[in-house]
């Protein structure tokens, strides 16, 4: 491997990238194709109205609606974010010796990064984002 | 590993501090709610003794190889200065940050004309974005990496907007916020991209290995390109000329006791920042003790330019709020001199870098005092209930006659901002000459003087207005803050202003200390080159030292 850079001296090296655009296209094309040839045609008022993420589009523009949904939607984002988190700690977990007295300071800081999702559940829990009233 | 953690255990205190004042913040009980600044003080006392511990210096690295894991050893005994700095002046800013948010629902609700309602209160969020910044500040001064400093400016930065814009319920907050923020994701963008080149141009994203980088290479166009926007963007964050429109807009958009974090926080971010670049180019250039000479070129014309600007546009200001932003930025230029200066022959009265670090502490507390004061003026309540903010020198009009102890913190605060010999400013303004006059840098040194004595124009208004005018009848009534630790905040700073001019001889030490700057990882410096005079800063330092 005399190059640095794979992929300049060997096309072949885009093929599963090709394949998996290819699949994708695919897909994307054979639902629609799919869905011309299999599926129901019911037209209707509601269902020919512009979509505009499940609210009415006719109307005022100014309409209240719950923020509560956010704020759902960012306690996920810090679950998930944890998760991603935690997958490069366990990768590295593993190539710890057996027996070796950092895995107990590796479990220690893990548990300590966990412990602050919790005080961001517990934050949203007292500002009362679980509460559906 | 292990031992880079235990440079963190000051962020790490604050930072469970952080959580603790997000949870009880947001209790039923009032007497819950109100611990959230008592605790917040205590985790910076917290932090403040466990960053004295902080023993400076990582194994410094000798011969070719750097080290990539070594730490932050550009300038490494300033991890601890700087934490500590940052914990004391934090516990001031905290004394003025009392009754900020949620004045008016915690009114309602102990009227009994609302329940708790924990959407609506802002108290937990708000102190833990205090702190949030304030970690954020103290991880910049331990970055030994462009990513970690990219992370931890943001970290400064990020809360202070939503600060700014949550500060008072006035439309002007919210504007200020909106356009802080804009302004400020333009700075972020303008140094990452400088950082991208850098990295581009080195090879590294460690500053060590640039560092050795460019001691060993010189300084590249394509990374002294980088370095110029890296500089740039940070220029927002000291509010320094090309990107200080904000400032004066912001400063008067958000509660007076905002803007104080504000003129303290993101500065001593930037200036962490610029020394830490600045360093990674070195003072090694030129006669053998100046940066490079693009590079010094620009942050002198920055450095001139900003002092001017900020004093000339703070004439034109009647809104003491405005002339303060406009001194702020004008200080950013004095600061920028000693950063043009470098570390000279490392003493106290020649180090550029130990001028920068001791003026930080300087402006910092004098700093706290002026805007102190206005945070603890009230005007007449609006229509939502929240008392008017005193802006305009008017309402400033016989202080002295009317609240004694305010309006001579003012005077005492502001006088020291002027730079008048027996207080804090002085001081801190002379290692900042002396340091450029024994860098060669005259003509800076010439600027510099002519800005002093500009400032003293606005300055002395302020003063005047407070001390010699009598107390104006007729517009609206200027009463005190019900909130105690305010006025104690403004006090604490103004004691600090005469204390510390007599008894800073430890802080003038620490500051020498925390400057050590090592240009020669790779090339051991050469001694000071004949020419650049040697006497002037000698010939000072003992004058100096009888002022104490």
């Amino acid at each position: 491997m005399d190059s640095p850079i794979l992929a300049t001296t060997d096309l072949s090296s885009y093929l599963p990238i090709v394949l998996v655009v290819l699949m994708a296209v695919g897909f994307a094309m054979a639902n629609i194709v799919l869905t011309m040839l299999l599926g129901p045609r019911r037209a209707g008022r509601t269902k020919g109205m512009t979509y505009e993420a499940g609210m009415n589009p006719v109307g005022t523009a100014r309409k209240r609606f719950n923020v509560r949904f956010y704020l759902i939607a960012m306690v996920f984002l810090v679950f998930d974010v944890e998760i991603i988190f935690l997958y490069p700690w366990a990768s590295t977990f593993a190539n710890l010796a057996p027996g070796s007295d950092q895995s107990l300071v590796w479990l220690v800081r893990i548990l300590f990064f966990l412990f602050t999702t919790v005080v961001a559940y517990l934050y949203g829990f007292r500002k009362g984002v679980f509460k559906f009233d | 590993m292990m031992e880079r953690v235990t440079y963190l255990y000051p962020e790490i205190a604050l930072f469970i501090t952080t959580c603790i004042v997000m949870i009880v913040g947001l209790s039923r009980e009032l007497k819950h709610r109100k611990l959230c600044a008592p605790i917040s003080g205590l985790g910076l006392l917290a932090a403040g003794v466990l960053a004295t511990g902080l023993v400076p210096g990582f194994h410094v690295a000798t011969g070719a190889e750097v080290d990539p894991t070594a730490g932050q050893i550009l300038l490494p005994n300033l991890v601890p200065y700087a934490k500590v700095l940052v914990a004391g002046v934090g516990i001031l800013l905290l004394l003025l940050q009392a009754g900020t948010v949620d004045r008016v629902e915690e009114a309602r609700i102990a009227s009994g004309r609302a329940a708790f309602n924990p959407l609506r209160s802002n108290r937990a969020e708000y102190y833990a974005f205090f702190l949030f910044s304030l970690t954020g500040l103290m991880l910049c001064a331990s970055a030994d990496d462009l990513i970690w400093l990219f992370l931890a400016l943001e970290l400064t930065s990020l809360p202070t907007y939503i600060m700014v814009t949550m500060s008072t319920s006035r439309h002007s907050s919210q504007e200020a916020g909106v356009k802080y923020f804009f302004l400020g994701a333009l700075g972020a963008a303008v140094f990452l991209y400088g950082f991208t080149l850098l990295y581009g141009a080195t090879g590294s994203t460690n500053l060590n290995q640039i560092h050795h980088a460019i001691a060993a290479g010189g300084l590249s166009g394509l990374s002294l390109a980088g370095m110029l926007l890296a500089l740039l963007g940070v220029c927002f964050k000291i509010a320094a000329v090309p990107m200080h429109f904000y400032t004066a807009d912001v400063y008067q958009g958000a509660a007076s006791s905002v803007s104080a974090f504000l003129a303290f926080v993101p500065k001593t971010a930037g200036f962490i920042a610029i020394l830490l670049l600045a360093s990674c180019a070195g003072w090694t250039h030129g006669a053998g003790d100046s940066l490079p000479d693009a590079l010094r070129t620009v942050l002198w014309v920055i450095a001139a330019l900003t002092m001017t600007v900020g004093n000339v546009l703070a004439i034109w200001q009647n809104s003491v709020k405005r002339i303060l932003a406009y001194s702020s930025i004008a200080h950013s230029g004095y600061m920028l001199v000693g950063v043009v200066a470098g570390p000279g022959g490392g003493t106290f009265a020649t180090s550029g870098i130990a001028a920068v670090l001791f003026y930080l502490l300087c402006y910092g507390v004098m700093n706290i005092g002026t805007f102190g004061v206005l945070a603890c003026l009230e005007g007449r309540a609006g229509a939502d209930g929240e008392p008017a903010e005193i802006e305009s020198l008017d309402d400033l009009r016989g202080l002295c006659q009317r609240h004694p102890v305010l309006g001579w913190t003012m005077v005492i605060c502001t006088l020291s901002l002027l730079g008048l010999p027996p207080l804090l400013g002085f001081f801190g303004k002379v290692p900042l000459f002396t340091s450029a006059i024994s860098a060669g840098e005259i003509p800076l040194v010439v600027v510099l003087g002519l800005n002093s004595a500009i400032a003293a124009f606005y300055y002395l208004r302020i003063v005047g207005s407070c001390l010699l005018e009598k107390p104006e009848t007729t517009t609206g009534i200027v009463r005190v803050t019900p909130f105690g630790s305010r006025p104690a905040g403004a006090l604490a700073s103004a004691a600090g202003v005469i204390v510390l001019a007599i008894f800073g001889n430890g802080f003038m030490a620490a500051s020498e200390k925390a400057a050590a700057y090592d240009g020669g990882h790779v090339e051991k410096k050469e001694p000071r080159a004949a020419g650049v005079p040697e006497t002037a800063p000698q010939a000072l330092g003992p004058a100096k030292a009888e002022g104490h």
